[in-house]
């Protein structure tokens, strides 16, 4: 609605074809509110773009980025030759789609169970304590599962010692961890993606819900035509955002649960996690800044590449 | 009105993020220049020096002690050369990143450096830019004492690019070769009349304490954590060829010559297939024997030192100087107290092949940050903790009476109700980077009788490090070394603890591929070429 408006708002402003000067002059209340961000855009997005330069240059820390000897592509060397490059990035993006389809659609179920929750303190109850794995340290997370999982002392095998069960020996087994790094992944992610979905659902207009009721729609109809069809732009937007960084790997996530394990490294190793084992005895700025440089720019193509399809799809939806 | 207000703001946000990125540039590159000996000694104003050394800070009453320490030793500077001292603790938490880290800020925030050619990239930091160079006559001026006890021939092995970066410790006896550590006496009752003298050894006494576990009260035979791979990988071929290794190329010191042809490079990894086959079967089967815990790859951070101390594991992988600490009835080491018949021995690596390497003397020294607001001060305040008696041991020891005391022999003990989780001045400073043999008093509650024996025969097999004038460029074969970083600790890993699958030939042989397609070969080659360079082969 708001963004049609927006647009219907533009419609007019092109065609009275203001200056710039003008257009400023007119929206100065808006933009006087987004300067804040605006500042912060510019500080720490805009303003440290040159320093991109650190990637072609054999950096000295004395003689400073521009000082440093040019190099060109040399410091993408190391990620080239490894030879490796293809199934890190493989093993970053198929990590980052699972997490990324399975905790948004578990965000949104969750989400709609939370508001078709009649009891209010049961409500915040379970609200409370999906949201609270958020806040423990992905430190304390690995650790916690090395003690449930590990074969000598872990809780797990403890239980099934207990049942006369065939012990499990995961940090053994690379198989087992795409799908308990996506359970932990979501047991840790799911009560704070939650609030954004029930936040949108929240903001639906009541009187759209209450004529369908009028009409005889029953809850799994309400759900059908209203709730999901009114969450549509939020989780484009959502998902567009969480698209840009699908080649960045969750570090934190996958070095403390997994640690520097080599029987799982077939089925672990994102790109972060061999970086850092190449290059943490050799403290390089320059190679670390070319990963990041070619993590942003295949970021950049696919957020591109989708925001396109969803422009020709709908245009209403499409980022810019 | 408002438009003028927006327009500067704006302005102003673009222009200070120029200059905050130009400013990094220009800082880095006038403290450089800065320092470049000026003869003058002008100590009138107090200065601050700060220490670089890597421990976790002291907390509770060792700081108290510590705190009392640093103030006698402060009234000292302060009088001699109008300084004080302090100390910046680098927590043993991923040490290295954050060392280099804070040493790339170059902010003057620590001004002496700790450091280390083979296990704090001196010669890294001191090639980006991170040390001051050091002049003969700042070094005359400033640490003269430090100058005159160095011989030229010692300055030589701690000059890149013909500047000096490092002062060495130098007159300090310590072995730092590693190797096992474990219980004598249960050696003996495994069989081992003499200990044990090689690796079969090993695998016996192992086999009698796992098989022994409930009787001998332990947990593990070695709680080994999943960081022990490299020493055991090296320590097996130091022990099974005469490879000589090059410190400071890559965390596996893979390359290196043979003692009979020092400079004719290799990699054992590459070319002792037999052995590292040999070394495959033999960890499968102390991994089976269940030695240390099942998920010993994901085990991080253990207790190991500390159970060995208390009789809770039967052994403990560290190097000789680690050795005279657990070998010596000290007050920590309770095994002694609860268990009369309990010897601890020491299984060096390379025992089998008499290959025995003395310490490179840059395994400790102090560097000056190129970032240093005070490099003159701070080099005088080093002559001190180096040089003089009572900075000395009150740095190293702390107050007489309070954590050290002399006895009638002259050497050095604890005093009454002395407490050595608080009161251990030696292991708050950790002054590795300067020790000094004239200044040391010999700690009465070392085994000495083991300790000379040991040392004795150390002396009758070495070799002097014969690569310390050796200063790899890596530059070329960077991206290489990175690769081959990541793929000896893949493979090293399994091998060591014997978490492979398939037949030990079969992971050996997948190893040396994976090696050679990430250019190993190359990598010889090129440290062969400058090797040529510098030795003049």
């Amino acid at each position: 609605m708001s963004r049609k408006k927006q647009e219907a708002q533009a419609a007019t402003v092109q065609v009275k074809k203001l200056t710039l000067r003008e257009k400023i002059w007119r929206h100065r209340v808006l933009i006087l509110m987004c300067l804040p961000a605006i500042i912060f855009f510019l500080a720490f997005s805009y303003a440290p773009l040159p320093g991109i330069y650190v990637a072609f240059v054999q950096y000295n820390y004395r003689n400073g980025i521009f000082g440093s000897k040019f190099i060109g592509l040399g410091n993408f060397d190391f990620l080239i030759k490894s030879g490796e490059l293809f199934t890190l990035t493989r093993n970053t993006i198929l990590y980052n789609l699972a997490f990324i389809l399975l905790g948004n659609a578990l965000a949104i179920f969750v989400a709609i169970l939370l508001n078709e929750m009649r009891s209010k303190w049961f409500k915040k109850v379970s609200q409370t304590i999906m949201f609270l794995p958020y806040f423990i340290s992905q430190v304390l997370v690995g650790i916690l599962v090395f003690n449930l999982l590990n074969f000598d002392t872990g809780f797990v095998n403890g239980i099934l010692e207990k049942m006369g069960a065939p012990l499990w020996q995961p940090y053994s087994n690379p198989g087992a961890w795409p799908v308990l790094l996506v359970i932990i992944y979501l047991w840790q992610q799911t009560g704070y993606n939650s609030v954004v979905y029930f936040a949108a659902i929240m903001g639906i207009d009541s009187e759209t819900i209450e004529a369908a009721r009028v009409d005889g729609a029953n809850g799994f109809q309400k759900i059908r035509y209203i709730i999901l069809p009114s969450l549509k732009p939020t989780i484009i937007i959502l998902l567009l955002f969480a698209l840009g960084g699908i080649v960045k790997g969750n570090f934190g996530l996958f070095y403390n649960v997994v640690g520097t394990n080599p029987l799982l490294y077939s089925t672990t190793d994102i790109i972060e996690t061999y970086v850092y084992r190449a290059t943490v005895n050799l403290f390089n700025f320059s190679t670390a800044s070319a990963v990041g440089l070619y993590q942003s720019v295949v970021g950049f193509v696919i957020v591109m590449v989708v925001n396109g399809i969803v422009k020709k799809i709908d245009p209403d939806y499409s980022l810019f | 009105m408002k438009k003028k207000l927006l327009a500067v703001l704006l302005t102003a946000a673009m222009v200070m993020g120029i200059t905050a990125c130009g400013g990094n540039g220009d800082g880095g590159s006038s403290a450089g220049s800065s320092g470049g000996g000026s003869a003058q000694v002008d100590t009138s104003e107090l200065v601050t020096i700060t220490y670089l050394t890597t421990n976790d800070r002291p907390s509770g009453e060792a700081e108290q002690r510590y705190l009392e320490m640093m103030e006698q030793l402060n009234a000292i500077l302060e009088e001699k050369v109008n300084a004080h001292l302090d100390i910046y603790f680098l927590s043993w938490t991923d040490y290295l990143s954050n060392y280099n880290l804070l040493l790339a800020s170059m902010d003057g925030t620590v001004d002496l450096v700790g450091t280390a050619t083979d296990w704090l990239d001196a010669w890294p930091n001191a090639k980006n830019g991170a040390f001051l160079e050091l002049s003969e006559e700042m070094l005359q001026t400033y640490a003269p004492k430090t100058w005159e006890s160095v011989p030229a021939e010692h300055w030589d092995l701690c000059k890149y690019n013909g500047n000096i970066y490092l002062m060495p410790e130098d007159n300090y006896a310590q072995w730092t070769n590693h190797g096992f550590i474990y219980r004598l006496d249960w050696a003996k009752d495994a069989g081992l009349a003499d200990g044990v003298k090689s690796w079969d050894d090993m695998t016996t006494y192992f086999k009698y304490v796992t098989d022994h576990k409930d009787e001998l009260g332990i947990n593990y035979a070695w709680d080994s954590d999943a960081t022990q791979y490299g020493q055991m990988g090296g320590g097996w071929i130091t022990s099974h060829s005469d490879y000589v290794s090059i410190d400071g190329i890559n965390s596996g010191a893979m390359w290196g010559g043979k003692k009979g042809d020092l400079y004719t490079i290799y990699s054992p990894y590459m070319t002792d297939t037999d052995s590292l086959v040999e070394y495959a079967k033999m960890m499968k089967e102390w991994d089976e024997m269940g030695v240390w815990s099942t998920d010993v790859l994901n085990r991080g951070q253990n207790t190991n030192r500390d159970d060995f101390r208390v009789g809770l594991v039967a052994a403990e992988q560290h190097h000789t100087q680690t050795w005279t600490d657990l070998v010596s009835h000290t007050e920590a080491n309770k095994i002694f107290d609860t268990d009369p018949d309990a010897e601890v021995g020491f299984f060096y690596f390379g025992e089998e092949s008499k290959n025995v390497v003395a310490l490179n003397i840059t395994h400790g020294a102090m560097a000056v940050s190129a970032g240093s607001k005070n490099p003159e001060r701070a080099l005088m305040v080093y002559d001190l903790i180096r040089n003089d008696p009572d900075c000395y041991r009150l740095f190293n020891y702390g107050i007489q009476g309070v954590s050290w005391d002399l006895n009638d022999e002259g050497m050095r003990i604890t005093p009454e109700g002395y407490n050595s989780d608080t009161d251990n001045i030696n292991g708050i400073t950790n002054y590795w980077w300067g020790r000094n043999d004239d200044l040391e008093i010999r700690d009465a509650q070392k085994n000495w009788d083991a300790i000379d024996k040991l040392y004795a025969e150390y002396d009758s097999l070495k070799i002097d490090y014969p690569y310390g004038q050796f200063v790899p460029d890596v530059e070329n074969i960077k991206g290489n070394i990175e690769n081959i970083n990541t793929i000896y600790e893949k493979y090293m890993k399994q091998i060591s603890y014997g978490k492979y699958s398939g037949t030990a030939e079969d992971i050996v042989a997948q190893f040396q591929a994976e090696l050679k397609a990430a250019g190993i070969d190359d990598v010889t080659a090129e440290l062969q070429k400058q090797i040529n360079e510098v030795y003049g082969k």
